[in-house]
Order: structure tokens, then C-alpha cells, then sequence
């Protein structure tokens, strides 16, 4: 049985910063199921992380190997090649790896394992199985790491960042990218990337069209692609078959979250992430999460800042402990998908920041946080897209020194 | 006396000839030519429509005293499919040769390797279980749904019986999980009766014949009302009126069944041959002589024909055709492990008028804590229709949810299609060819071909010594299965020492259903060694999660190139022409600047 302070559960940008700052004060270790420390980092070689926390744009794994350094440097336990296989209510830790079966009893633990890729089965494409479809992030760890090509002729479904970076990878190879389908009137990701990715290369974005069947049945051999109406129903005569040998699912991300959910973590429908406070801490004691098992996250950098405060959460609990009791709910009022943290417990934190997301585009918006009563905080924004996060940090007292037993965030229109 | 068999059979044939041209003109297909002989309906001209042409088929294969239909109508657009080029090299000699290694060729070469004979197993692709055992619904049903009368029922009734040996023998999963066959406010929504009516006839007239089948055919089920009902199953709808618990419904692994059935066949002495197609077959004297492949010819006086929807194109080689197959496609949902305790038995419910031919489906336990919903039956022209269709999913997905209002029906991690080798008469054809000595048909196994499977080989085999085939058991055979590691189903103790003795059973390959690396790598080398990532998935199931191999792909392929020394851009999914790669990278690049 190993003893620490802290255990750390996935070794991306979010587990290694959360350890970062829980070090300084805690023996910590790191599992990580890959290799390598970084998470999703080393196959993203395209520049653009590191902006906030940099001032610069660098790529994935420059961004990763900074903080790989300063694990290093701080001599953090760190296992790689080993996966959590199961955690208990007590915090007792089962992990597996060449060397044997690990048991590791930790006070605290931080959940940070990332997220996985919605496939096709789940947004129910009918067809055939052949070879040839690929989530994106599968395709980039192929062509980036494992330097193999997973097609020539490439139809890609989804416009998130995910899916634009792709395309443009694709087209460097060499290969032919027929078109980015969207089945939104608007793409999903930064219009900075359809612009560099799509619009550089010559690759058309078709909006509101989406993938109605996949044939083929050794390889892929086409698919067949629809316009879809305002309810996203695909339109009868307005079916083109497109061969290709290579279909791209770039179709959303999932909280990894199969191991909080055994341990019975509360899970907020709308992230599909486990719901957390304002120190990052989950619906059990001492378990906190950061990342992606919480939200997605379109930019490293939030990964990064918001889990040095889970991090700093676990490091306040095992010093004194938190009790559960008042609890104040953060509800996403209108035009408002998702608020994180979903529940405040009047921790002590100088600064508390929410990100949400909005769910339709809006120009001219004011950003406005109440309780039963009052507007506690309002800003102003000139467009909010449900592609961006927003974020929005308040002095903590401004909320407890209320009586407030519920937040709700709003963005409102100038009609 | 066999004057007066021949003289029945010639009456019958007349008879039966009468009938079916009955049919026909009252059908208005007078473009249909038919011939009897020997009880078997020969149907060749021309209809319109591909439907036209089922419909005749289905007809005649109605017809009382048929044993099989023959349908060579021809309709605008029907394909014919060539057939592959035959090697003229000796490859090798055997007492029977077995085509198609599906759960029947297999099943059968194993029952055969208890005795001291040389039995070749052919098979055209790259693995056992590739056809339609590899997508079906792993039933092992008790015979209730099936027709009474029918060799498929008998067949059924006994080879379930056989199941708990078997399973056992060979370390593979079964369970005996129990179903329940429900009359619920749908099942008789199509008729206009008073509702006390229908209730009453839901409650006690379907349950109670539902039994008396049951005894007859020796299999146990009790009636069960609502209250228990719900009690059971506190998911069910409100809206379930009675049900019958079978509580010897099975439930097994089709391909792990499948190989362990192989690789224990393998051990007893059975060739297997994969990669290799059946393109012709030879005959000499009325009896067969060899079968001709895409890699060279076997002698042999036995040939025993389990080509699943190909077993009427391999009769047609020896020139014994004496039926037709016309595909069924079923398609399938499964649900993610998260929903596996949402039901304890599996579930089917009545609904009349019943869908020829087919049980109804319903919501099905899985041994790996899946739960499926399916399947559905649509004819379909090509034999490899394996496409879900839109159409299909959301049939699915209506059809059933009422059984279960709050099931989360969002979590879906796959579907997939499988295609029933059906004959026009819709019952197994089994049986020695009269025309040609030592061809032994093993045809039209639809469903429950599995659950039948086993009876299915201990029938061929008493088949085949009828034929003249000399049988001596072997002293030496071994019936037992290895036992294959699932690392994710050891308890914590059994996982270390695992690891100390290996240290790649400590390395978790596939995440959702934690795999290991030793795992895949015994796969691959394994008595039927796996070297696509499909084979893989089959024996380990890394792949089969929630994330559908995401996540473990990339690793798998590495692991098999490392093994087998396949560069990984030569690895394909399920065998030749699956590849998964369009090359390495750059290489687009490097052909640009050639
Ligand atoms: C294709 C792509 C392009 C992107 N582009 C940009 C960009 O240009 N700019 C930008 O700022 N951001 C970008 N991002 C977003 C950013 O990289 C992610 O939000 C960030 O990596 C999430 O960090 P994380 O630590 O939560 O998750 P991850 O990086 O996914 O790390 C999770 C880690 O946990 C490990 N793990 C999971 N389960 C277990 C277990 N049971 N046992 C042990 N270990 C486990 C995993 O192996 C993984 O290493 C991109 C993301 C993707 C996918
Ligand atoms: C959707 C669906 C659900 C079902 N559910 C159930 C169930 O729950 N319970 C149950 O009992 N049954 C079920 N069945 C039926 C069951 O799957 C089949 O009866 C059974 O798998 C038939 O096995 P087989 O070996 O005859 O055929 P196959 O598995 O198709 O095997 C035939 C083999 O022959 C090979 N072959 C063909 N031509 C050649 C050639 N020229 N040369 C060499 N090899 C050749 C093929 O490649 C194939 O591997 C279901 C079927 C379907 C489609």
C-alpha cells in the first residue's frame, strides 16, 4: 500500500498543474495511463496553446514539456504506463501497470482524466461498419504520433477546432479534403481556425448539411451527405453521394468520467462532467476534479488555471477539512448552457470565476449574476458565441456576504 | 417397396406441381415456369420486381409436402455474382471436408474430431465467426418461439439442452439469464375489440397456450401476473398486462463459442483452413470427388456443405441446388455496460398479427452486461447487406421503448447488421444429397441456428455414418477449452499474481473494457491466431466500449505489427481489403514530388 498526500489521476495539462501547486505543499503522485505526462498535448503539433499563460502561441507539446520540466524539477512521484482501474469512497486507488498492482491510500484526490470522443454510433449515422471512419483526435494521434495516414480522400462531419485542425493536417499530408460538414448554421469552432484551416487551404465548410450514410464494406467507399432544416432533419432531395475513402468524426467530447461515476460523484446533465465547487471539489469529500472531466474546454490555458485551484483546494482540505452544509446553487439562467462550478460552498477563495457557455449566438449582451433579490454583478459583451467560453471572475464576498441561496447567470439581449 | 416410395413421391410431386401453378396464376405471375421433382419446386422466366420474385418464392415454399424451393426467376436488375478462378494444385485429402467455419462448420468439425478421420475446415475469410454468427443476437433460445413441427424447433429444443455441457467443455460464456414473454397494451392494439376482450385473451388465453407449447416440448415456464411482474422487473411499463418466465433462456458468446470451438477442433487433429474459397466441386460417378479452392483442390468423399448464405451456390457446384437463399438482414442496437442492470431477465412482448417467421425480437441481456434491442427482419438482395438503415434505428427504438418508458435510450454504442441464410420453405435443410453420394446439405440455418448448433452437429455426424462413412472414435480426444484470461473480470489477488507472472497483463490496452496487453498479444498467437484488429476484438473484446476503439486503436496496431512483424500500414480491420491506413505519412507528399 503506498500512502500520499494527494493523488493526481490522469497526467495532462490539468492533472500536472493541479500537482504542480499541490506539491508545494503535499506529497503528491501522478498516474497517468500513457507513457508519457501530457494527455492530449503531444499529438496536438499545431501552434495556438499558451496564449494567456505565455503570452505566446506555442504548440502541444512545447506547452506540455514546460510543465513536464517542473514536475521533474519538483521530483513529483510520477507514474506513467499505469491506469486507475477503480477508487473507492475511501480513497483507496487501484492502478495497474507492467511492474504490478498498485493500492494507494491518498487523503486527497484529484480527478483529471480527461475526455473522450463522441463516435459515430452515438449521433446514430446508419451504414455500413467498414475501415476508414475516425474520430479526429484518433486520426491526429495516428498521423502525428504513429505517422500513419488514416486516408487520402477525406470527408470530415463536425466543425469544432478539432475538426478544422484536422482538416488542414490532412490537406498538409496531401491528402484530398472533399469538405468540412456542419450540421449547425454555424461552425463550432474559432472563426480564426475556418479561416487557417479552411479557408487558407481552399476547403469548403458546408453549414447546416450533415452525414445521412456510410457505405462500403471492406473500406469505406463514400458517404452520403444531406441539408438539413431548422430542426436538423435531414432534406429529402437534397442527398449527394460523395466518395472517399476516409470519413472524420469531429462530433463533440465527453467528460471521461467512468470512474467518478463509480464512485458515485454527482454528474451535471449538461456537461455530462461531474459537478464541482468553487474549490473543485466534487458531491464526495476530498475528491476534487479539474479539466476535462469537468468540461471541455476549448483553450489549454483555462485547463491550466482552473486546475491549480483544485490543486489548491485538495492542499486547503487535507490541512483542515471542509464539511459539507450550505450550499449555494449556480443555475444557467438564460441563454446560458452550462455554469461551472454548479455549487458554491463559501470556501475560502479571494476570487471565484464561473465559465459557462452560452447556447445561441448574441451581439450586445449583458452578462448579469443575481441571487433571489439582487444583481450582484453585470458586464457587457459585443458577441457571445456558444463556441467561446466565458469567464467571468468576481471577488467571492461580493457573494457571501449574502444570505443567497441561489446564483443564476444571465445574458440578455438589447432585444 | 421402392416402387411404391418412388410411386408416393411421384404423386406428391404432381400434387405439389398442381398446387404451385395454382398459386402462380392466381398470383398473376404467368411468366413463371415450374417443375417439381423429388418434392423440391423449381421455379425459373420472369417477374418485374425483386419483391415479385420473393413473393413466389415464398408462396410455393408454403405449399404442403415441399421440401425445398429453387428460384430462378429472373427480374430486371438481378445480379449475378462471378465466380473466382479454382488453382489446379493438389493441397490436400481428407475423409470430409467441411465448408465455412461459421458456429455450424465449426460445431460439426469438432463433433467429427472425436474420431479417428481426416477433416479439413474450409473457410473463406481470414478468421472463424466472419459470417452471420458473428452478428446475431447470442440467444440460446429454447424452441418456444419457433414454429412446432419444424426441424428448426426440434433442433433447438435439443441443442439448448446441450448448451450447459458444452459451455462448460470449452470455457465460454453462458448464462442462463431467464426471459420473459409479455402481453402488454400493444399486443393486440391492431385488432378493434373491447379492451376487456383483448385483456382477458392477454391475460390468460396467450400465457396459457404459451404453456401448454411449453409441455409439450418438454420445456418449463410458469405464468406470471402484473404484480409480480413488476416486482421482477421494476423498469417494466404500467401498461404490461401478463407474461410467461422461461427461466432457461440462454445467453452465450457466438464468437467466442465459435473459436474456442475451432481452436479445440484444431487440437483434435482438424485442419483449418482459412483465406481459402470453395469455387467448385467435382463429381465422378454420382459421388464427390474433390472441391475445388482459390488455392488448389481437395480430394475427399465427403463434403459437408455449411456455407451459410453461400450454402446454395456451393450445392449449385456440385449440381444439387435444391433450394434458394434469400438474405434477412437484422439489425441490432447495443447499449452501453451502464445500462445493465436496468433489466434482470431479457424481455420480449407479443404483438399480433405476428411477423411471418420471425420471434419478434425484444430487449436482450448480453454475458458482457450489455443490453441489446433487436433485431429487426427485412429481406434484403444482397447476400452482404449488412447496412443499418436510418429507417431501422428508428423502428428500434419505438418499436420496443414502450416495454421500458424511462430507459436511457441516448446511450448507444453501436449497432450493427447480420444477415439470416433463409429458404423459401424457412426451416433448416439438412440432409445427404440423393442425387450425389457424399454431399451432405447443411443449409437454410437461420435462426436459431445457434442455439441449435449443437443438435445440428450430432445430427451430421449420424448423417454421415448413414452415408457409409467408417467412424471410429479417437481414445486421445480432448474436449476441453482453454481458459482464456479476461484480466477484467479477476479479483484483486488473482490480478497481481497475473502481473508478477506477466507484466503486459499490467498494462490496460482498452480502457472501457480493460484489456490487457497480454491479452491481445495471446490473441494473436493464438492456436487461430487473430492478426486483424476485428480478430482482436472478437476473442478480447478491446474495442467493444463506449469508445469503440477511440482510444485503443493506434495501440492495438502497433502491438500486432510488433508481433507479427506486419508493417502497421499493411494491418487491416477484418481481413483482405479492410485496410486501415492509406499509407504511411508523407507518403501522399512523396508521390506528389515523384
Ligand atoms: C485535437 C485537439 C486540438 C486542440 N487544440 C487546442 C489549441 O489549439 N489551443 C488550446 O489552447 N487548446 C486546444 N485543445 C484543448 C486542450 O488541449 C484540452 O482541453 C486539454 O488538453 C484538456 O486537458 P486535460 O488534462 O483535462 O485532459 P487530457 O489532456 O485529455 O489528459 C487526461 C489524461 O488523463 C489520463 N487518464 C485518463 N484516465 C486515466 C486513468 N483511468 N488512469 C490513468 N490515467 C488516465 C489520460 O491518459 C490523459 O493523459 C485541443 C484539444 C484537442 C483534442
Ligand atoms: C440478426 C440475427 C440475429 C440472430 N439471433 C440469433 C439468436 O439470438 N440465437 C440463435 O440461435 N440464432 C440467431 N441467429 C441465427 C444464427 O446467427 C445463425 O443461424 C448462425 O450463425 C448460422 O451459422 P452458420 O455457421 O450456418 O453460418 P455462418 O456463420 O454464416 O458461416 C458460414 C461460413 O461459410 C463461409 N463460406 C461461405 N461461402 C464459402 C466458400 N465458397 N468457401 C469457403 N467458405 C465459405 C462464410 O465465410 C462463413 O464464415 C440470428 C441471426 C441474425 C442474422
Amino acid at each position: 500500500m503506498i500512502e500520499k498526500d494527494i493523488a493526481v489521476i490522469g497526467g495532462g495539462p490539468a492533472g500536472m498543474a493541479s500537482a504542480l501547486k499541490a506539491s508545494e505543499n503535499a506529497d503528491v503522485i501522478i498516474l497517468e495511463r500513457n507513457e508519457e505526462l501530457g494527455g492530449i498535448l503531444p499529438q496536438c503539433i499545431h501552434d495556438g496553446f499558451g496564449n494567456f499563460i505565455f503570452n505566446r502561441s506555442v504548440t502541444g507539446p512545447e506547452y506540455a514539456q514546460h510543465f513536464i520540466n517542473e514536475i521533474e524539477e519538483k521530483e513529483v512521484d510520477v507514474r506513467t504506463d499505469t491506469t486507475v482501474l477503480s477508487i473507492d469512497e475511501n480513497k483507496k486507488i487501484i492502478a495497474s501497470n507492467p511492474d504490478g498492482i498498485l493500492e494507494i491510500k491518498a487523503k486527497a484526490i484529484i480527478l483529471a482524466m480527461g475526455c473522450r470522443e463522441r463516435t459515430r454510433n452515438q449521433i446514430l449515422i446508419p451504414g455500413t461498419r467498414p475501415a476508414g471512419i475516425y474520430t479526429a483526435g484518433t486520426a491526429q494521434r495516428l498521423i502525428n504520433v504513429e505517422a500513419l495516414m488514416p486516408g487520402k480522400r477525406v470527408v470530415i462531419l463536425g466543425s469544432g477546432d478539432v475538426g478544422l485542425i484536422m482538416a488542414r493536417r490532412f490537406a498538409l499530408e496531401g491528402a484530398y479534403v472533399e469538405g468540412v460538414y456542419e450540421i449547425m448554421p454555424f461552425p463550432g469552432g474559432l472563426i480564426r481556425n475556418v479561416v487557417q484551416c479552411l479557408e487558407d487551404y481552399g476547403i469548403p465548410l458546408h453549414l447546416s448539411h450533415t452525414v445521412i450514410n456510410i457505405s462500403g464494406r471492406k473500406r469505406l467507399d463514400g458517404v452520403t451527405v444531406a441539408r438539413v432544416d431548422e430542426k436538423l432533419k435531414p432534406v429529402k432531395g437534397s442527398e449527394r453521394f460523395i466518395p472517399c475513402d476516409c470519413l472524420i468524426l469531429a462530433v463533440g467530447l465527453i467528460p471521461e468520467n467512468e470512474l467518478s461515476k463509480k464512485i458515485g460523484l454527482d454528474i451535471d446533465k449538461r456537461t455530462l462532467g461531474v459537478i464541482v465547487d468553487e474549490g473543485m471539489e466534487t458531491s464526495v469529500p476530498g475528491i476534487f476534479a479539474c479539466g476535462n472531466v469537468v468540461h471541455v474546454h476549448d483553450i489549454v490555458d483555462d485547463v491550466t488555471i482552473s486546475a491549480e485551484r483544485a490543486g489548491e483546494g485538495a492542499l486547503k482540505y487535507i490541512r483542515k477539512g471542509y464539511a459539507h452544509n450550505e450550499e449555494i446553487r449556480v443555475i444557467p439562467g438564460k441563454n446560458v448552457r452550462y455554469v461551472v462550478p454548479q455549487i458554491l460552498r463559501r470556501k475560502d477563495f479571494d476570487k471565484i470565476t464561473f465559465y459557462f457557455r452560452v447556447v445561441k449566438e448574441e451581439k450586445n449582451v449583458s452578462i448579469k449574476i443575481s441571487d433571489e433579490n439582487d444583481v450582484i454583478f453585470e458586464r457587457r459583451e459585443r458577441v457571445v458565441t456558444p463556441s467561446e467560453m466565458i469567464k467571468v471572475e468576481i471577488h467571492s464576498s461580493l457573494i457571501y456576504e449574502r444570505s443567497a441561496k441561489q446564483l443564476r447567470i444571465d445574458v440578455i439581449g438589447d432585444e | 417397396m421402392w416402387c411404391g416410395i418412388l410411386e408416393r413421391k411421384k404423386l406428391s410431386d404432381k400434387k405439389i406441381l398442381k398446387k404451385a401453378v395454382k398459386v402462380a396464376k392466381k398470383n398473376g405471375f404467368d411468366n413463371v415456369e415450374i417443375k417439381v421433382e423429388d418434392r423440391v419446386v423449381y421455379l425459373t422466366g420472369r417477374v418485374n420486381l425483386w419483391e415479385d420474385f420473393l413473393k413466389i418464392g415464398s408462396l410455393t415454399g408454403k405449399i404442403k409436402g415441399v421440401r425445398g424451393v429453387v428460384n430462378n426467376v429472373d427480374y430486371p436488375g438481378k445480379k449475378r455474382r462471378e465466380r473466382k478462378k479454382g488453382r489446379n494444385e493438389k493441397i490436400g485429402e481428407a475423409d470430409v471436408v467441411i465448408i465455412g467455419a461459421g458456429v455450424v462448420g465449426c460445431f460439426i468439425a469438432r463433433e467429427l474430431s472425436k474420431y479417428n478421420l481426416k477433416i479439413i475446415l474450409l473457410e473463406k475469410a481470414e478468421d472463424v465467426a466472419c459470417g452471420t454468427t458473428k452478428a446475431n443476437n447470442a440467444m440460446v433460445h429454447t424452441g418456444i418461439g419457433e414454429k412446432m413441427g419444424t426441424l428448426k424447433q426440434k433442433l433447438c429444443v435439443k441443442g439448448h439442452k446441450m448448451f450447459d455441457k458444452i459451455s462448460q467443455e470449452l470455457n465460454i460464456p453462458y448464462k442462463k439469464c431467464g426471459m420473459l414473454i409479455l402481453t402488454t397494451k400493444e399486443t393486440l392494439s391492431n385488432y378493434k375489440i373491447p379492451s376487456f376482450i383483448s385483456n382477458f385473451i392477454c391475460r390468460f388465453i396467450i400465457p396459457f397456450i404459451l404453456i401448454r407449447r411449453g409441455k409439450k416440448l418438454g420445456i418449463f415456464m410458469e405464468k406470471i401476473g402484473r404484480k409480480k411482474l413488476l416486482e421482477k422487473e421494476p423498469n417494466l411499463t404500467r401498461d404490461v398486462i401478463s407474461g410467461v418466465y422461461s427461466p432457461t433462456y440462454g445467453i452465450t458468446c457466438p464468437y467466442l463459442l465459435t473459436i474456442a470451438l475451432a481452436e479445440n477442433a484444431v487440437e483434435n487433429g482438424v485442419d483449418l483452413l482459412l483465406n481459402t474459397e470453395v469455387v467448385g466441386i467435382d463429381v465422378e460417378n454420382g459421388r464427390v470427388k474433390s472441391v475445388l479452392t482459390d488455392r488448389g483442390f481437395i480430394k475427399t468423399n465427403f463434403i459437408v456443405n455449411s456455407a451459410g448464405l453461400y450454402a446454395d451456390e456451393i450445392a449449385e457446384m456440385a449440381g444439387v441446388r435444391e433450394y434458394t437463399i434469400h438474405p434477412k438482414k437484422g439489425s441490432t442496437i447495443i447499449f452501453d455496460k451502464e445500462t445493465g442492470n436496468y433489466i434482470n431477465h431479457s424481455i420480449t412482448f407479443l404483438k399480433f398479427p405476428r411477423v411471418e417467421h420471425y420471434k419478434g425480437g425484444g430487449i436482450m441481456l448480453t454475458v458482457d452486461g450489455n443490453i441489446q434491442w433487436g433485431p429487426t427482419i427485412v429481406e434484403v438482395e444482397d447476400k452482404e447487406d449488412t447496412s443499418v438503415t436510418a429507417e431501422e434505428i428508428e423502428h428500434i427504438l419505438k418499436y420496443y421503448s414502450h416495454l421500458l418508458p424511462n430507459f436511457p435510450k441516448n446511450k448507444v454504442i453501436a449497432y450493427f447488421a447480420g444477415v439470416r441464410a433463409s429458404t423459401f420453405t424457412e426451416d433448416f435443410f439438412i440432409e445427404a444429397s440423393k442425387k450425389v453420394k457424399g454431399f451432405i446439405h447443411v443449409a437454410g440455418i437461420q435462426s436459431p441456428g445457434l442455439a441449435a448448433s449443437p443438435a445440428i452437429a450430432e445430427m451430421v455426424v449420424r448423417i454421415l455414418k448413414n452415408e457409409g462413412l467408417f467412424m471410429k472414435r479417437k481414445k486421445n480426444f480432448n474436449p476441453y477449452g482453454r481458459q482464456r484470461i479476461h484480466f477484467r473480470e479477476l479479483n484483486i489477488e488473482e490480478k497481481k499474481r497475473l502481473v508478477e507472472k506477466n507484466a503486459l497483463y499490467g498494462r490496460i490496452v482498452c480502457r472501457c473494457e480493460e484489456v490487457s496487453e497480454a491479452e491481445i498479444v495471446d490473441a494473436i498467437h493464438g492456436k487461430i491466431p487473430a492478426f486483424s484488429v476485428d480478430a482482436i476484438k472478437r476473442r478480447t473484446r478491446a474495442g467493444m466500449g463506449r469508445c469503440q476503439g477511440a482510444f485503443c486503436l493506434p495501440r492495438i496496431v502497433s502491438i500486432i505489427s510488433r508481433e507479427t512483424g506486419i508493417p502497421p500500414e499493411k494491418i487491416v480491420k477484418d481481413g483482405k481489403d479492410s485496410n486501415l491506413f492509406a499509407g504511411r505519412a508523407k507518403c501522399f507528399l512523396e508521390e506528389k514530388n515523384d
